[in-house]
């Protein structure tokens, strides 16, 4: 203290308040004083009775100017409740700066924890006295600094609360951002049907308001978003907001509703508690504001983000649903030319994703798709509207899979596509090796000539590097695509491979393919697990003969079973008769059979492929045919010969994002680079197309390709243990006996009808289908736009309402009272739907059989007052259960039984209302509930819901069987509270609501200055409270913006540049941001309008170089001494 | 016959309510909010003469006489539903414990009456021979309690003989001093 | 397959006299599941609920007796199959970890003999076999061991009060689905709704007032009749003592003697893994379901 330094002492008043006899009681105040008035410094003691009155606060004034005090100290109650009070008047005394004040806490700390103890709480107060009157010494006049404040309000939460704010502040000429995460403004207001204790109709009084707010000029309406940031301080916050699309234009759609009559969609609706559905387009209710529709999209479902070229399941099976089997193949045309191969042949990684699979069995999205394009029958490929040739060239050689889906791709784009295949048909592998009872040669022709018809050269019986070479095709055209399939056959290497009888899996089943039927004879082995092994097994059992598959893998190993398709190819394989021998690999190809070794084993640890054999454990197995399909091989002699690099183990090196080689105009994929199933090579041909296109347009070949291939998709949450079982609908399947006479197909289509209800199994995991069929029906041009992105949008606001409400007790934690269990259980919101004349039933109260119930018991605290789940009475309860037994009786005419704890009305009105329903004749029971059952012990309680209670009243124990259940759950905080919380630097009582600065007198006011709460989020409260609290924080609010400034306390902490090392330990400890660190003068800096003086830099600081005013070294270290000096 | 019922304070005892949440478990005896949870989930508190709800409320009160000569602490078959289930984590099971500890010790439990009895047979057997038979233990109970019962449980025996579950000496194990010096020196004053 | 699977076995006083059954069948399931089970030498009573009411601390005092037995043995898994045993071991493990001074008292007494009570050390965690068999060695792995699945059988799983109470981690406290489950995995039909799945079954009642206890033994046996049950199993030897023991009492309530099987669910688990009813204590059973 430089000018007192000299030891000369400010003068120095102190004032001992007796607090009526609060204080004066316990604490001898006089003797205080006394004790005071002769401390160093002090020119006058005084106790009075009320210093906080105008009498005590005009007696302080009067000594300042008299005995020209430059100290006060004032020993009273909690600083909370009177510090500011005489921060004031020693400011208004005229001359002393308010924070040359110390202020001691002699009530709460001293005489109304001492009370047993009068000597010593004396001694006590004189203690913390003397320390007050030694720190006041150090003090140093402080300012307070004034900042602008902007005058527009960011209100969170649409309920009731966030509206009568919202319509406060507007109507007052404030302009107000109202930011509602659902689609709709209303809470959980709009979902009653009446209020009490009044009766009248919520509606009638909600809707209004809502209205007023979608209107007001100075209300910005920011539906369907959420606060996602929010920065600054009061009087200047910067919130980032999420604006979710919508999918349409907000301000074109007229909520004519043409869109949800064509969606197909159709899950839960929240609004209605899931007591009815709701399309993907939807408006919560009628009277939604703003009254306009979302189209609700989660992105990809499993089943389509699985697939390599994400083909939308999900669409088609919703078409097909519906019966629009045309608009199905339209679904499955748009992402896939080869409808059929896809159809009969696909190993389909959709249905091994699909939801339903969880709960009974997955979709049969392939079975389906074969229907869709089956029912179709001829048909053209789409092409763009807007088509047109580019006059570039580009070759596909190889006219497979991936060849084929290339090829439509780039021809889609304008180019002009030769496709040269080295077989006389097109179609690849499949078409030569996949045997007609899987695919017949017609349907898969169809597909091949669709692709054909859309433009493109064919060029059949030409080989890459026997007919025509490389060098050769890129001279003629600009790009080319590689995709000449994996055609060689892998070799066992074991002698006796040669003999006439041991034929390769693929020769063999190209040779039947092409209408040979060659003699096999009597017994047949096949040698593989893969796939091709078992197309070749069948066929020979086809051709007559006795088949045995022997292969090294074991059973759960076996390379054909990795997928939910080939495990049904093995199990048809095995229902036809073939015996399979696992864990044996040939050794020898003897005269008249083959000589087997027992496998140790196939993987080594890191799962690689590697087998073992015991050479010494064998058998011999008799056989006139063995067919070795032990898998196929790229020709990598053939691309080394065209100038093309190769992998180590034999196929084509390419990048694996673009497929580009070598050479930078050819591009390759398929089973070039390895054998692989026919969507993967689908995969690949899309992606080739999108490289050269991308290629031959100079655009970049890498950026934005993330989503090509597999991925994981979203579904929305459901409860799968109480989604309704639905047994698959099988294809039909002709009999074993029956079908290996012929090659004709082993399956046949759906029927119609079949189709349907297989495809209404569908649980519409990502809601919006993507069908598009509203984009056609809605009547306004360019409203609907699937490409509109979610927003985010910045807010300049002063001030922040958050009233964000509450979300109700889930009963299905009280297992006892059977919510979830017995369908007859309710919560009191969805009675409140249930009695809406706006809800599922139009208002009639009806059990799930349609009946009204005759006897209804309502629960009262379920999850509330119960230590177990929620401590607190959700205060709300008792009164809406008045107010539902009141309907129900009213509506039905059902005896009506409360069973309550105590019954709490306070409120206008309540108490009035409580006694209206006793002479309603409802029954009050007291007794909390301890059991709801099924268990009938009396013929009367047969067929109905038990309720076991002690009547405390009569004083026994009673069963009342009754037809329906209302549990009145309590009130919880919204799940995720704690999320705002953090956002807003609020803080929350233990239970999770927020937090108001002071109970009784900053009721909406919080720790964070700026930002205030109303509402159910502050603690469980009705609707008229609510709405009062909503006044008040509008009102808080106008006070604080309409000053047009804001003083902030002074209270902040400094760094002393000198001192501080730059170690930035204080950065992010500030709770509120506001340190940085300066790189030029390398030491760290704080913001004064934001910091809050919390002091936490303070202590952290390693080096000292942070002070706080009020609560310096100096200051601090007088206080101690003060104490000590005393004791 | 009508029946003069009144308490005056001469029948209340003062420290009984600080005596019972003195004893492990039963320290939240004065949080109950009398619902009746426990009552209402109590399978026998259709057979007692005050529910578990009124014996605590009594409790609480200081009725110490009326709460320990009440058959209801005999009844409870400890199954802790009551406990499980209570909103104020009372453990409702454990202060009937105490009760009856009570109960036995300052001779309030109604004379002869069986479940008392049999606590009494089981307590001695085990300390005796430290394990017990249940069926020898049975036995004794029906002789002390009601010697006429035993004839109308022949079935029973014999049905337990016929299934060679019948023996009527409990198995002595070696530890027995061991036990009992264990039993004696945690014995609560005031009991023999 | 789990690797081997060994515990201390605290069998209690019900399993060598009237539950003998229950012992018989439970040690020939876990032999042929390879399941091993090593008895606690020389140990006593524990404590039970009449000895609770009493004198607790002494109760507790017993059971400590056995802790510390086990404790010598290096376990720290102690199989208790009685319900009331498992609860008793369970409860005054709380309680001396809860009430020092009881922890105090405790070790003293057990001083004196010599034991270590080890009441500091970490508790022992106590298993019922229910448990064992669903947690340790897998409902998959059972599955397949099962030669004969039961199938067709309709039972009610009865639990019983203090299997799950009041220390309802094994499973909710009122409707609990880990027997049904272990049930269902033998192939059984398992009546899952059956509400009286842990109300009390009389206890001690039924010998102290006969008209009280057999009422609530009946209330269960004749709901299991009316979910058109064959049979029910329990997992607690007073249990399994008192619903099929006494039906000869049942006449007053039912007219006549229900003559309901009661079986133990090892001796169901038993039947289904072949193992001959000889040695799973069929011979014990008064009244034997007629499809087994």
């Amino acid at each position: 203290m430089s000018e007192k330094g000299n030891g000369k002492l400010p003068r120095i008043g102190v004032y001992i308040c007796h607090c009526g006899l609060n204080i004066a009681n316990v604490v001898d105040v006089e003797a205080v004083a006394e004790f005071a008035g002769k401390l160093p410094g002090v020119v006058v003691a005084k106790a009075y009775k009320y210093m906080c009155s105008d009498p005590g606060l005009e007696m302080i004034k009067a000594d300042i100017k008299e005995q020209n005090l430059e100290r006060v100290v004032v020993a009273s109650c909690s600083p909370l409740l009177h510090e500011q009070t005489f921060r004031r008047a020693i400011q208004e005394g005229g001359i002393l700066n308010p924070y040359l004040y110390t202020h001691v806490n002699i009530r709460e700390h001293v005489s109304w924890v001492h009370a047993s103890e009068p000597a010593k709480a004396t001694e006590k107060a004189k203690a913390l006295v003397a320390a007050a009157v030694r720190r006041v010494s150090a003090h140093k006049p402080l300012e307070r600094k004034r900042v602008d404040v902007n005058p527009d309000v960011l209100v969170l939460g649409g309920g009731i609360a966030g509206i009568q704010a919202s319509l406060v502040l507007a109507d007052s000429g404030k302009k107000v951002y109202l930011v509602e995460r659902e689609p709709s403004i209303g809470g959980h207001m709009a979902k009653f049907d009446k209020t009490f204790p009044t009766l009248d109709c919520a509606a009638c009084i909600l809707t209004p308001k809502m209205a007023q707010v979608g209107n007001h000029p100075n209300i910005e309406l920011l539906t369907y978003s959420e606060l996602k940031e929010i920065e600054g301080y009061v009087g200047n916050f910067k919130a980032k907001v999420l604006k979710k699309s919508r999918h349409l234009y907000l301000e074109k759609c007229t909520a004519c509703g043409e869109c949800a009559k064509v969606c197909p969609v159709e899950i839960p609706s929240a609004f209605d508690e899931n007591l009815a559905k709701r399309k993907a387009t939807y408006r919560p209710f009628p009277q939604a504001v703003p009254n306009k529709f979302v189209i609700e999209r989660l992105g990809y479902p499993p089943c389509q983000a699985a697939c390599p070229i994400h083909q939308n399941a999900y669409g088609y099976m919703m078409m097909v649903k519906e019966g629009k089997f045309a608009e199905a193949l339209e679904v499955v045309l748009r992402d896939n030319p080869l409808p059929s191969l896809c159809g009969w042949v696909c190993t389909h990684p959709c249905t091994d994703t699909c939801t339903r699979g969880k709960v009974d069995a997955p979709l049969n999205m392939p079975g389906i798709k074969r229907f869709i394009a089956d029912h179709a029958g001829d048909f053209a490929l789409p092409m763009p509207k807007d088509f047109k040739e580019n006059g570039k060239k580009v070759a596909v050689i190889g006219g497979g899979p991936a060849g084929l889906t290339a090829a439509y791709e780039l021809r889609k784009r304008g180019y002009q596509v030769t496709i040269y295949e080295a077989a006389g048909t097109l179609g690849g592998m499949p078409a030569i090796t996949i045997p007609d009872y899987r695919l017949p040669k017609d349907v898969l022709k169809k597909d091949t000539d669709r692709i054909a018809a859309t433009g493109i050269e064919v060029r059949l019986n030409t080989a890459l590097g026997k007919d025509v070479s490389l060098s050769e095709i890129t001279k003629q055209y600009s790009a080319v695509f590689i995709a000449v399939g994996a055609s060689k056959n892998r070799r066992l290497g074991v002698p006796g491979e040669d003999n006439s009888w041991v034929l390769p899996g693929l020769e063999f089943l190209g040779r039947v393919n092409s209408g040979e039927r060659p003699n096999l004879g009597r017994r047949v082995v096949v040698i593989g697990g893969g796939l091709v092994a078992v197309d070749a097994a069948r066929t020979a059992v086809r051709l007559g003969a006795n088949v045995t598959l022997v292969c090294i893998e074991s059973w759960e190993e076996m390379f054909a079973r990795r997928t939910s398709e080939g495990q049904k190819e093995v199990e048809q394989m095995k229902a036809e008769g073939v015996e399979v021998l696992t864990r044996w690999g040939p050794k020898e190809f003897k005269s008249g059979g083959i000589e087997l070794k027992s496998v140790i084993r196939v993987f080594d640890e890191s799962g690689r492929f590697s087998p073992q054999y015991d050479e010494t454990k064998t058998r011999f197995l008799e056989c006139d045919t063995a067919i070795v399909a032990i898998g196929q091989a790229p020709d990598s002699d053939l691309f080394k010969s065209q100038g093309l690099s190769v992998t180590s183990w034999g196929g084509l090196d390419v990048d694996p994002v673009t497929l580009q080689t070598n050479i930078e105009n050819v591009f390759a994929g398929g089973d070039v680079l390895g054998p692989d199933v026919v969507v993967t090579a689908m995969m690949a041909g899309k992606k080739a197309a999108e490289s050269i296109d991308r290629f031959l347009n100079g655009r970049d070949l890498y950026e934005g390709r993330e989503l090509e291939g597999p991925f994981e998709g979203v579904a929305r949450p459901m409860d799968l243990e109480r989604v309704e079982r639905k047994p698959a609908i099988r294809m039909p399947e002709r009999e074993p006996s029956v079908r290996i006479k012929d090659f004709a197909d082993v399956h046949s289509t759906y029927s119609p009808e079949d189709a349907q209800k297989e495809a209404s199994r569908c649980l519409m995991c990502s809601i919006c289908c993507d069908c598009q069929l509203c984009k056609p029906a809605c009547p306004v041009e360019g409203c609907i736009d699937y490409s509109i992105p979610d927003e985010e949008i910045e807010l300049n606001v002063g001030a922040v309402v958050v009233a964000t409400g509450f979300k109700i007790f889930d009963p299905k934690r009280i297992p006892s009272y059977g919510y979830g269990k017995y369908p007859e259980v309710y919560t009191s919101l969805e009675i409140e739907r249930l009695v809406n004349s706006s809800g599922p039933t139009e208002g009639k109260l009806v059990m799930k059989n349609g009946q009204p119930p005759k006897s209804v018991a309502i629960v009262h605290c379920v999850g509330s007052r119960d230590k177990n789940y929620n401590e607190y009475c959700s205060r709300v309860c008792c009164m809406y259960s008045l107010k539902l037994a009141h309907l129900v009786h009213e509506r039905t005419g059902a005896e009506v039984y409360n069973f309550y704890i105590d019954m709490r009305t306070p409120g206008k009105g309540y108490e009035e209302f409580y006694h209206k329903l006793l002479d309603e004749g409802i029954h009050f029971i007291r007794g909390r509930v301890a059991e709801i059952t099924d268990w009938a012990i009396e013929p009367s309680e047969k067929g109905k819901l038990v309720v076991r209670v002690e009547d405390t009243m009569a004083g026994m124990v009673r069963r009342i069987p009754v037809d329906m259940v209302i549990l009145s759950v309590g009130l919880e905080p919204q799940p995720d509270a704690q999320d705002i919380r953090r956002l807003l630097k609020l803080s929350c009582s233990s239970e999770g609501f927020f937090l108001e600065r002071h109970p009784k007198l900053a009721p909406v006011s919080t720790v964070t200055a700026g930002i205030y709460i109303a509402g159910a989020c502050q603690g469980p409260k009705d609707i008229p409270d609510t709405v009062a609290q909503a006044g008040a924080a509008a009102g808080e609010v106008l006070a604080m913006v309409d000053r047009g400034y804001i003083e902030l306390e002074p209270i902040k902490a400094h760094i002393d540049a000198e001192d501080c090392s730059g170690c930035k330990m204080c950065n992010g400890l500030c709770p509120y941001d506001a340190i940085t660190y300066d790189k030029e003068r390398k030491v760290s800096e704080i913001n004064e309008v934001l910091c809050e003086g919390c002091g936490t830099c303070v202590a952290a600081c390693p080096s000292g170089a942070i002070d706080q005013d009020l609560f310096e070294n100096q200051e601090l270290l007088y206080e101690i001494e003060g104490v000590l000096k005393y004791v | 016959m009508v029946k003069r019922v009144i308490r005056t304070q001469e029948d209340v005892s003062g420290g009984f309510v600080d005596e019972l949440t003195a004893s492990p478990g039963s320290e939240a005896l004065r949080d109950c909010i009398q619902c009746g949870t426990c009552s209402g989930t109590c399978p026998v508190a259709i057979y007692m003469d005050y529910t578990p709800r009124r014996l605590i409320a009594m409790a609480r009160e200081g009725l110490k006489k009326d709460v320990l000569s009440s058959f209801t602490v005999w009844l409870c078959s400890s199954c802790y539903a009551c406990t499980v289930r209570c909103p104020q984590k009372i453990k409702i099971t454990d202060i009937m414990y105490a009760f009856k500890r009570l109960a036995l010790r300052e001779g309030f439990y109604p004379n002869k009456f069986p479940t008392s009895v049999l606590a009494k047979e089981f307590f001695s057997e085990a300390r005796k021979n430290g394990r017990i038979s249940d069926i020898a233990v049975a036995i004794r109970l029906v002789m002390k309690t009601n010697p006429f019962k035993a004839i109308g449980m022949m079935g029973l025996g014999l049905n337990l003989m016929r299934t060679g579950r019948f023996h009527l000496f409990s198995p002595k194990i070696k530890g027995t001093k061991e036990l009992q010096t264990i039993i004696d020196a945690l014995k609560e004053e005031g009991h023999a | 397959m789990p690797d081997k699977l060994r515990y201390a076995y605290y069998p209690g006083c019900s399993l060598k006299g009237s539950g003998r059954h229950y012992e018989s069948s439970l040690l020939s399931v876990f032999r042929s599941l390879g399941i091993e089970l090593e008895e606690i030498p020389d140990w006593n009573c524990c404590g039970a609920t009449a000895y609770m009411s009493i004198d607790e601390t002494a109760a507790f005092g017993m059971v400590a007796r056995n802790l510390a037995l086990a404790r010598k043995m290096g376990y720290k898994e102690i199989v208790a199959p009685c319900a009331a045993c498992y609860l008793g071991l369970k409860k005054a493990q709380s309680y001396i970890s809860e009430y020092p001074h009881i922890a105090e008292k405790v070790c003293s007494a057990l001083a004196k003999t010599g034991l270590e009570c080890g009441c500091y050390d970490a508790p022992f965690i106590i298993k019922h076999p229910i448990e064992v068999l669903v947690y340790d060695y897998g409902l998959d792995n059972l599955r397949d061991k099962v030669k004969k699945p039961l199938t067709g059988h309709r039972i009610v799983p009865y639990y019983g009060c203090q299997l799950t109470r009041p220390f309802a981690d094994m499973d909710d406290a009122f409707y609990p689905t880990i027997m049904d489950r272990l049930l269902e995995a033998i192939g059984a039909e398992v009546i899952s709704d059956y509400p009286l799945k842990t109300r009390c079954c009389g206890g001690s009642l039924t010998g102290t007032i006969p008209e009280v206890g057999s009422r609530l033994s009946w209330l269960l046996i004749n709901e299991a009749k009316n979910h058109g049950a064959n049979y029910m199993v329990t997992a607690c030897p007073l249990c399994q003592f008192n619903l099929e023991c006494f039906q000869g009492r049942m006449k007053l309530w039912e007219g006549k003697t229900p003559k309901f099987p009661i079986l133990y669910f090892t001796q169901a688990i038993g039947i289904a893994l072949g193992i001959e009813r000889a040695s799973l204590g069929f011979g014990q059973l008064v009244y034997k379901p007629t499809m087994i």
